[in-house]
């Protein structure tokens, strides 16, 4: 909630009550007396000023903005998202799966160029042996690490390729989207991992 | 004229506003800013070019890092979606529709690491770190494109290889 929000709340209630103000006062002003009014003025209209002002230097106002840049979030962050807002349906999260699974294959292609000089075996034929071994539980559970970054990378990618268009912005839209986006991919996640 | 307006104002509103509006800490708190710190990497030095209100500077327009590029990303990522059913969909093993796949999602991979080092490694505080970057993902492209030729060439391609790693 901001000044001007403020300034226009005390504008209805207070002309609610008297004819005194209309819609031609200007707002900024409104906002600007209601935020250094003293809070026990009812009886005693006396100005206390909470919030003050002081001059600064070109130099010095540099200074402060230099000093609030470093309390700025790193932008694409899920820290900068409101839960009960935006925060499931973040592309955020696309990246993350994706770089997940690109994080992966990285790594799998590169052990596998250079396991013929260290002398281990990540072909497909040595994994997928090693893989048979292992019990069903962890079977699923690796199946399930791989499947459901990739459905949710996938549905949600298309989401985005939706957006890219310029449709589905609306508040419900996105709300029904992300409840959707959740449920398919885990389930999506779980077929893949569990079903076939 | 304000100064003369504003005691009386101030009298209006105060005796209209309901008592949530007259409590302090609501009253400051539009002025605040964030306090919290970036989680990964430190803001590093923060030198500010001009005055206090200069506008951010505007890269000169390049329609190869700016419409082409997302276009092509956007493309690259639509064409992704048959390309990573279809195979698995149709059941065949195919090497060109492999090495398509393959080569699609490597550009599609180093696209998105791209993105993911611009956004998180800012060119104007850290120059040197944005760099080593840059060319480490690079070389961990080309590694891994050799891997991947490698892999089409001397084991059973990327499609046959998850199909028999998920049946096993």
């Amino acid at each position: 909630m901001n000044a001007h929000r403020l300034g226009l709340a005390a504008v209805r209630s207070a002309s609610a009550s008297t004819p005194f103000f209309s819609q031609t006062l200007p707002r900024s002003l409104l906002a600007a007396t209601l935020s250094t009014s003293s809070s026990s003025s009812l009886s005693t209209p006396s100005l206390k000023r909470p919030i003050t002002t002081q001059k600064l230097s070109p130099e010095e106002g540099q200074q402060v903005l230099a000093n609030q840049r470093l309390n700025r979030p790193v932008s694409p962050h899920l820290g900068i998202y409101k839960m009960e807002q935006t925060w499931f349906g973040a592309s955020a999260w696309t990246r993350i799966t994706g770089c997940t699974l690109s994080g992966a294959a990285y790594v799998y292609f590169t052990a596998y160029l250079v396991s013929p000089l260290l002398g281990f075996h990540v072909e497909s034929a040595a994994l997928a042996s090693g893989f048979a071994a292992l019990p069903f539980v962890l079977q699923g559970a690796v199946k399930f690490a791989l499947a459901f970054p990739f459905t949710f990378h996938f549905i949600n990618g298309i989401k985005h390729l939706v957006y890219d268009l310029g449709v589905g912005f609306a508040k419900k839209d996105i709300i029904l989207g992300e409840k959707l986006l959740w449920i398919s991919s885990l389930i999506g996640g779980g077929y893949l991992a569990f079903g076939l | 004229m304000a100064s003369i307006v504003r005691p009386s104002l101030l009298r209006q509103t105060a005796l209209a506003a309901k008592p949530a509006f007259r409590n302090s800490a609501l009253r400051a708190s539009a002025f605040h800013t964030s306090t919290r710190r970036s989680a990964f990497i430190s803001p590093g030095p923060q030198r500010i070019e001009g005055t206090v209100n200069d506008p951010a500077p505007v890269p000169p327009p390049s329609a190869a890092h700016g419409s082409y590029h997302w276009t092509f990303e956007r493309l690259l990522a639509a064409g992704l979606v048959p390309l990573s059913v279809a195979p698995f969909a149709a059941g065949s093993l195919n090497p060109t529709t492999d090495a398509i796949l393959c080569s699609a999602v490597l550009l599609h991979s180093h696209i998105g690491f791209q993105s993911v080092i611009i956004d998180y490694i800012p060119q104007k505080s850290h120059p040197g770190l944005r760099k080593l970057f840059m060319w480490g993902l690079n070389l961990a492209t080309l590694t891994v494109g050799v891997g991947l030729y490698e892999f089409e060439t001397n084991d059973v391609g990327v499609t046959e290889a998850i199909k028999k790693l998920w049946k096993a």
